[in-house]
């Protein structure tokens, strides 16, 4: 049976590209397979639902009632794929209520895949969120996401013993471009008839990894 | 062949979460298919049979027929364990009783195992009260019990009151139940089954339902917390139960 797979792009770190990673996950999903789910759980970053307000919708994990408006809906096999939006703020509140609730075991029971995407960053804090979901995420479900742009070729030892998702850096111009709200990757790859652009490159590189991605849960799940 | 075991389950005050932690141990035993019964004294309409109609009784405990029904039936009953939710305020009363009717003295000459569960509420008149009971059960296994149902702290951030109470009484054994989510328990409530039935997503016939996968998640973890106080206090062991049969562990299936 096939499962439902469930990004959670996340780190209790602000400004590492989390939004960046769920914007391109969720349209490469969108262009893929024609549909994808998407929940923005921000407060002041930059929001996933500014971008792709036509897929997103907004989500809390501040009190029950937002837990369950989620999470109820995350643990569905519908077939439609689901990128969250972590925000920094609420990273140890959600894992802590997913392992309370035994998000991860009622998963599997459900054909539901959850992969955690967690965004690195070089200081302690980032150190010990990978700890503590190293701790309750299986190691297939854990992959660390290095952004070269954040990183700087300088990924702690201890955040590349698992499955990595490199994500290179663009150039500051390049990354001001793809910051504005109506920029889609999908539309640029579309309309830009020079496909050797670096950004057409750049953005093609990451599909095919997002592709590989969700073989990967693919395989795992037959 | 094992003795029958007499569960007390009482409070001074209402509201303490009595009938929760009495619905707690039910569900324990039913896990590991000890036969229980259960009496509510909560007369006539009563607040435990909600969740367990089918082993439970509604009873005034206070009048001698419904005395008779609960004690005269003790050896007889083909449940090894037969629980009561005694009513708010008449935990002392009742225990007056069993001793006029000789009850304490059949737990004395070891005739039956006998355990009162006292829930404890955050005040200095419910603490009070440990004293008074203790005064009964000398021959009883005397559980004081901490419910956590609010942000209460049960004193012990001062430890000379905390200790005037809770480590006065010799046998008396200290068990904490934490505190489940408001929203967790309300739905739990609204379905009217046993927390067991709603951790496995079951409607009060045994038909599936469709409870809240977080709510459901609280309710599993929260009671798998319980039983395992449960469980340090060997409960099956002290009322005779022994290892019980091959249900499931911890409220965790």
């Amino acid at each position: 049976m096939s499962s439902t797979p469930v990004y959670i792009i996340c780190s209790p770190r602000p400004l590492v590209g989390k939004t960046l990673v769920a914007r391109q996950l969720s349209e490469f999903l969108l262009l893929k397979n024609g549909t994808v789910a998407a929940f923005d759980i921000n407060l002041k970053e930059p929001s996933l639902l500014d971008y792709l307000p036509g897929i997103t919708e907004t989500a809390d994990v501040i009190d029950t009632f937002g837990k369950m408006q989620l999470m109820d809906r995350l643990i569905v096999n519908d077939g439609v794929a689901k990128v969250i939006d972590l925000g920094f703020h609420a990273f140890d509140e959600f894992f802590r209520m997913s392992e309370e609730i035994g998000f991860m075991k009622e998963a599997a029971r459900r054909h539901v895949a959850p992969i955690i995407l967690f965004v690195a960053d070089t200081d302690r804090g980032s150190a010990r969120g990978y700890d503590t979901l190293r701790q309750q995420i299986p190691a297939r479900a854990l992959v660390t996401v290095d952004n070269e742009f954040v990183v700087r070729g300088e990924l702690p030892e201890a955040l590349a013993h698992g499955r990595v998702l490199r994500l290179a850096a663009l150039p500051v111009f390049l990354k001001t471009y793809i910051d504005r709200l109506s920029f889609s990757f999908t539309g640029y790859l579309r309309h830009e008839k020079d496909s050797s652009t670096e950004l057409h490159q750049w953005i093609r590189r990451n599909y095919t990894t997002f592709r590989d991605l969700e073989l990967s849960v693919m395989l795992q799940r037959s | 062949m094992a003795r029958p075991a007499v569960i007390l389950v009482g409070a001074d005050k209402g509201g303490v979460g009595k009938t929760t932690v009495s619905r707690t141990l039910l569900d324990y035993f039913a896990s590991r298919k000890v036969p229980t019964r259960a009496f509510d004294t909560e007369h006539p309409r009563g607040t435990l049979t909600r969740f367990h109609p089918d082993i439970t009784d509604v009873v005034d405990v206070t009048s001698v027929p419904d005395q008779m029904k609960i004690f005269d039936t003790i050896e007889s009953s083909a449940a090894q364990i037969t629980l009561i939710d005694i009513r708010a305020g008449l935990m002392l009363p009742t225990l007056r009783a069993l001793r006029d009717i000789g009850f304490l003295d059949m737990a004395k000459k070891d005739q039956l195992n006998f355990a009162v569960f006292h829930i404890l509420g955050p005040s200095i008149a419910s603490l009070d009260e440990i004293a008074e009971t203790s005064k009964f059960l000398v021959d009883a296994r005397y559980f004081l019990v901490k419910n956590f149902i609010n942000d209460t702290t049960f004193f012990d951030w001062d430890q000379r009151t905390y200790n005037s109470y809770f480590n006065r009484i010799k046998d008396a054994v200290e068990l904490t139940i934490p505190k489940l989510n408001e929203m967790a328990f309300e739905q739990v409530e609204v379905a009217s089954v046993p927390f067991l039935k709603f951790v496995a997503n079951k409607g009060p016939h045994d038909e599936a339902a469709n409870y809240s996968f977080v709510l459901r998640g609280y309710v599993r973890h929260w009671l798998a917390n319980v039983w395992s106080e449960f469980d340090r206090i060997k409960l099956t062991d002290l009322v005779g139960a022994g290892k019980g049969g091959a249900g499931a562990r911890g409220g965790e299936k």
